[in-house]
């Protein structure tokens, strides 16, 4: 009897993905990366949906790849694990709940998150190198773009754990909670982006993700061509309206 | 050459090689408006050919700050999106502001909103005073930061720190601004004026090719791999060279 690798809770315009290989420590194994990747398709096309948030169960948010449960450490193997580019490739916000340890490819994937909270306690750290390993779910990609290269060779050398304080110093984690208090925090971040204009968010999101492989004269162009689009939306009058009238805006999503 | 007040939104002085550029609608904040746009425009394409000017300065008029955005009781009167998409082209203020060689210096107090925020990541150099305040709401009004905020901010303090700023609408103090390097200095409001001034008259003192060419080689060069970046610094860096040991003969 297996239990269930991850689950979804929804609440109005905020899906939150658990974790729940809680007896691995969320450790990834084949299934949990192939449900992961269905939940992230399926909440894509939920026009309902407009903020995510991933987290954990039990004391961790993911310790890694489970490799324990591995038959055979294949290149087909390791690509059936793959998920950091599912979660990076998600169009609306996505926040990191780091409620614990989160370790080589549990890091990786809160990397491809937008930004990453985080409960006092947590630790972070790719550990890949003292298994023979690179990290190889985008460690050694988008850790420097967030921690700059220097950093992120010490950090992924040494393999060394990382905690809470220096991780925000450097810009690893954006703000710490209290444990007890992470969840609710994550939560009532995630309804402000939910209460703003939901192609807006995701414009955003697009233009400075995209941007980053830019050139600084492409990324504006691109952010005018998206912001022009946005003039096509009730939304953006709306918004307009509300300043206007000194009221909340009510966004629909068109 | 452009001087005193012929300008309805701002107020244009020089002193010396420093001149300054103060956005003037008080009255909202210094709101940019498409007046503001236009005068804007056309002063920083005169600055640029300006060889009396070697540093600008740019601050906000009043005591409440900078500038608190975009003057929205002007929105939703654009006509169609294709002649709005050609009027961004037609007058590109940003890509002015983006490709002046001489050095930009932005002296920021009270609200930095919206706009204001992105004018001000135009700055090289951003000094705020301690009562500053920075937050981009435009997604919370359903747009998104559209003069170049989405480029430079994330440039400026990194691409997660500038998502949660955007997409929360975080407000920052100026501490919290300093920390992320959304700002390179703090100090009182009674000296930011003074500290503006002070940092372009030690740049004044510079070598004006120089600076343009510093400039130059960071901004073009963090757009190319880093082989590729380090054959223009050394291109731009011969050239000086050259231009240096034929004025000594």
């Amino acid at each position: 009897m297996s239990e269930l690798p991850l689950h979804v809770e929804i609440n109005k315009h905020v899906a939150c993905i658990y974790f729940s290989r809680s007896s691995s420590d969320n450790g990834i194994n084949a299934n949990f990366a192939e449900e992961l990747r269905g939940a992230i398709d399926c909440l894509e096309h939920n026009d309902q949906i407009r903020v995510l948030l991933i987290t954990g169960s039990g004391g961790s948010f993911c310790v890694g790849t489970d490799f324990g449960s591995l038959n055979q450490n294949s290149i087909e193997t390791f690509k059936s694990l793959k998920i950091s580019d599912f979660v990076a490739g998600f169009s609306k916000p996505v926040i990191a709940v780091l409620n614990g340890k989160a370790l080589d490819q549990g890091l990786e994937t809160a990397l491809a998150c937008d930004f990453r909270l985080a409960a006092e306690g947590a630790k972070l750290g790719l550990q890949q190198v003292s298994n023979g390993l690179i990290p190889w779910d985008g460690g050694t990609q988008r850790l420097p773009r967030l921690v700059g290269e220097s950093r992120a060779i010490e950090i992924i050398l040494s393999g060394r754990l990382i905690d809470v304080d220096e991780a925000q110093s450097i810009g690893l984690v954006d703000d710490v909670f209290l444990t007890d208090e992470l969840m609710d925090g994550a939560m009532s971040l995630a309804e402000i982006i939910a209460g703003h204009g939901p192609i807006a968010a995701r414009y955003v999101k697009e233009a400075i993700k995209t941007g980053q492989d830019m050139s600084l004269d492409n990324g504006l162009r691109l952010e005018a061509d998206l912001n022009i689009l946005l003039q096509s939306t009730s939304d953006r009058s709306e918004g307009i309206q509300s300043f206007l009238e000194k009221r909340k805006p009510i966004f629909r999503g068109n | 050459m452009i001087t005193g007040n012929r300008f309805h939104t701002l107020i244009y002085s020089k002193n010396g090689p420093v001149a300054t550029i103060s956005l003037n609608r008080p009255e909202v904040v210094n709101a940019y408006n498409v007046k503001m746009r236009d005068e804007l425009f056309q002063l920083l394409q005169a600055i640029d050919i300006d060889d009396d000017v070697k540093i600008v300065v740019i601050r906000g008029n009043g005591k409440k700050g900078f500038c608190a955005g975009a003057d929205l009781t002007e929105f939703g009167t654009a006509p169609s999106q294709i002649i709005a998409r050609q009027a961004r082209w037609d007058r590109d203020i940003w890509g002015a502001f983006r490709n002046l060689d001489k050095p930009i210096v932005g002296a920021l107090h009270g609200w930095v909103i919206g706009l204001g925020v992105e004018i001000a990541c135009f700055c090289d150099i951003r000094i705020a005073s301690e009562d500053a305040l920075f937050s981009l709401p435009e997604v919370a009004l359903g747009m998104i930061p559209a003069a170049g905020g989405t480029q430079t901010i994330p440039r400026s303090i990194g691409s997660s720190r500038a998502l949660k700023m955007i997409l929360t609408n975080q407000k920052l103090d100026a501490i919290t601004a300093l920390d992320m390097g959304l700002v390179h200095k703090i100090v009182t409001k009674e000296v930011l004026l003074d500290e503006a001034y002070k940092i372009a008259q030690q740049l004044a003192d510079q070598d004006e090719a120089v600076l343009a060419l510093s400039k130059k080689s960071i901004k073009e060069g963090m757009n190319l791999p880093l082989n590729s970046a380090l054959s223009y610094e050394s291109r731009l860096f011969s050239k000086l060279l050259s231009s240096r040991l034929s004025d000594r003969e």
